[in-house]
C-alpha cells in the first residue's frame, strides 16, 4: 500500500525520516548467542496479546462473588468464541512467564547485567515478580475451588514473613480471609493497578535497552564482531519468531482449553491435592522440606524468610558481581546462576509429579 | 440389634429371590432369553448414561458440536498453513535484504540526483 499524499502528510508534520534512520541505525551485534535477544521480543510480544485478550475478557466479566464464576462460564459457552479468547488468556500467561525465566536465565548466565546495565535487569526482574502477581490475581478471578483454595495458601504463606507478614496479608485479602473484598481487590490489580505499572516498567526497560545497546558475552569480547541493523535484518526475524509463538499459543489454546472448576465455597473443605499455579511450585516444594518447628521458631516462617533472603541475593546480583563489572570472567556467579537454575527447574518438577 | 436383624432378614429375601431367579432360569430357557435381550437393549442405554452423570460436574470448556469442533480444527490447519507460508516469505526477504546488502547497494547516495 503506497499512499504518497498521507506520507507527505504526516512528513510535514513528523520527522519520520528521524525514526527510520534510527531504526536503520541501530545495530545489533550477530554472534553464537543472539538467539537469547529474541527471548526479550517474544515477552513483550505475548504482553500485547495479553492486554488484547485481557481487554475482551473484561467486557463480560462480572467481578463479585456471586457472579463471577457465572460470568466466565457465560463467557466460554454463550459467547462466539469466547472459549478461545479466555484460553489465549491463559495460555499467553503461562508462555509470558515461561519466557520471561528464559529470558532472566539467559541474561544471568551471560551476564547481561553487568555493568553499565544494572538497572536493566533491576526493571526486568520487577517485571517478573509483577507478571507473576499478575498470574495469582488472575487465577482467582476465576472464582473457583481450586483458586479459591491456592489464593488462600498464597496469601496465608505472605502472612508468615516477620513484621510485615500480617500487613501484607491483610493488604492482599482485604479482609480476615478470602472474601468478596480480596476477588475486588484482585480485580483490580489485574486490570488497573498491574497493566499501568507493567506498560511503565516496559517503557523504562526498553529505553534503557536502547540507551546501552545491546550486551555481548564477555567470552566474546575480543572476538571482532559483526552488526546488522535492527531494520529490516533483526525486525524481520524478530516477526518470524512471533508468528511461530503466535502458532504454538493458538495450538495451545485449541487442544489444551483450561478447565473451570466447581464454584468457590469459603466454607468447603478445600480439594484434595491443590496445588498452585506451576511458578509457585518449587516454593511449595522449598515449604515442604521444612519442619513445623525449628529450634523453637516457626518452620515455615524460617523457610519464607530463607527464600526471600535468596530472591532478594538473586535480585541485586549486578551489585554483587563486581568481577562482572569490570570486564573479567566470574566462574563463581556463572555457577551460582546454574544451581538456581536447576534449583528452580527440579523443585518445579517435584511438585508437579508428586 | 434389632436393625442387624432387619438386615439379615432382608439378605435373606435377597438370597430367596436370586434362587428364584436361578431356578425360573433353569427350568424355562425362554425366560433367560428374554432377560437377556433386555440386558443387551439396557447396555448401550447404560454406557451413555454413566458418562453423561459425570458431565453434568465438568463444565464444557470447548465446542461440543461436531459440526463447530471440524470447523475448529480446519481453521487451526489454515492458521499454519499461512504461518508456514508467511515464514517461508520472511525468509525469502531476509536473503534478498543480505544479498544486497552484501553488495553494497543499499545505502542511499545523498548526492544522487532525483528525478521528478
Amino acid at each position: 500500500m503506497n499512499c504518497p499524499r498521507l506520507k507527505e502528510w504526516l512528513e510535514e508534520r513528523y520527522d519520520l525520516e528521524g525514526v527510520k534512520r534510527l531504526a536503520k541505525g541501530k545495530l545489533i551485534p550477530e554472534h553464537r548467542y543472539d538467539l537469547w535477544y529474541y527471548t526479550g521480543g517474544i515477552t513483550l510480544f505475548l504482553f500485547i496479546v495479553q492486554f488484547l485478550t485481557g481487554m475482551l475478557m473484561a467486557l463480560y466479566y462480572v467481578p463479585h462473588i456471586d457472579f463471577a464464576h457465572k460470568s466466565i462460564i457465560e463467557i466460554v459457552t454463550k459467547l462466539n468464541m469466547g472459549w478461545f479468547f479466555r484460553s489465549l488468556h491463559h495460555w499467553g500467561a503461562q508462555l509470558a512467564i515461561v519466557f520471561l525465566f528464559i529470558h532472566l536465565f539467559g541474561t544471568l548466565l551471560l551476564k547481561s547485567y553487568r555493568k553499565p546495565r544494572e538497572f536493566v535487569w533491576i526493571t526486568g526482574f520487577i517485571l517478573l515478580g509483577i507478571s507473576i502477581f499478575f498470574g495469582l490475581s488472575g487465577y482467582l478471578l476465576l472464582w473457583d475451588e481450586r483458586a479459591f483454595a491456592a489464593v488462600r495458601v498464597a496469601t496465608g504463606g505472605a502472612g508468615a514473613l516477620p513484621l510485615v507478614g500480617g500487613f501484607i496479608k491483610a493488604f492482599l485479602r482485604g479482609s480476615m480471609d478470602v472474601t468478596g473484598d480480596t476477588l475486588l481487590r484482585f480485580y483490580a490489580f489485574h486490570v488497573a493497578i498491574l497493566p499501568i505499572l507493567t506498560l511503565g516498567l516496559i517503557g523504562v526497560h526498553i529505553l534503557l535497552v536502547q540507551l546501552h545497546g545491546m550486551s555481548v558475552p564477555l567470552s566474546l569480547k575480543a572476538e571482532k564482531q559483526r552488526e546488522v541493523p535492527f531494520f529490516p535484518n533483526v525486525f524481520y526475524k524478530d516477526l518470524a519468531v512471533w508468528l511461530t509463538v503466535t502458532g504454538l499459543l493458538v495450538t495451545l489454546a485449541v487442544f489444551l482449553p483450561p478447565e473451570i472448576g466447581m464454584k468457590a465455597d469459603p466454607l468447603a473443605p478445600p480439594p484434595e491435592n491443590v496445588k498452585p499455579e506451576w511458578y509457585f511450585l518449587f516454593l511449595m516444594q522449598t515449604l515442604k522440606l521444612f519442619p513445623g518447628a525449628i529450634l523453637g521458631m516457626n518452620g515455615e516462617t524460617i523457610a519464607i524468610l530463607l527464600v526471600s533472603g535468596a530472591i532478594l541475593f538473586f535480585f541485586l546480583i549486578p551489585f554483587f558481581d563486581s568481577k562482572s563489572a569490570r570486564g573479567e570472567k566470574s566462574p563463581l556467579f556463572t555457577w551460582i546462576g546454574v544451581i538456581y537454575l536447576l534449583y528452580f527447574l527440579t523443585m518445579t518438577a517435584v511438585g508437579f509429579f508428586s | 440389634m434389632q436393625r442387624m436383624a432387619i438386615i439379615g432378614k432382608y439378605w435373606r429375601k435377597k438370597g430367596d429371590s436370586s434362587r428364584f431367579l436361578l431356578q425360573k432360569v433353569g427350568s424355562c430357557p425362554l425366560f433367560f432369553a428374554r432377560l437377556m435381550a433386555a440386558a443387551i437393549l439396557l447396555l448401550p442405554v447404560a454406557a451413555v448414561a454413566a458418562p453423561a452423570a459425570e458431565k453434568i460436574v465438568k463444565i464444557a470448556v470447548f465446542p461440543t458440536a461436531p459440526y463447530y469442533i471440524y470447523i475448529v480444527y480446519e481453521s487451526l490447519a489454515v492458521f499454519w498453513v499461512a504461518i508456514l507460508g508467511l515464514l517461508v516469505i520472511i525468509r525469502m526477504k531476509i536473503r534478498e535484504i543480505e544479498r544486497v546488502q552484501a553488495l553494497g547497494v543499499e545505502k542511499e547516495d545523498q548526492d544522487a540526483p532525483l528525478l521528478k
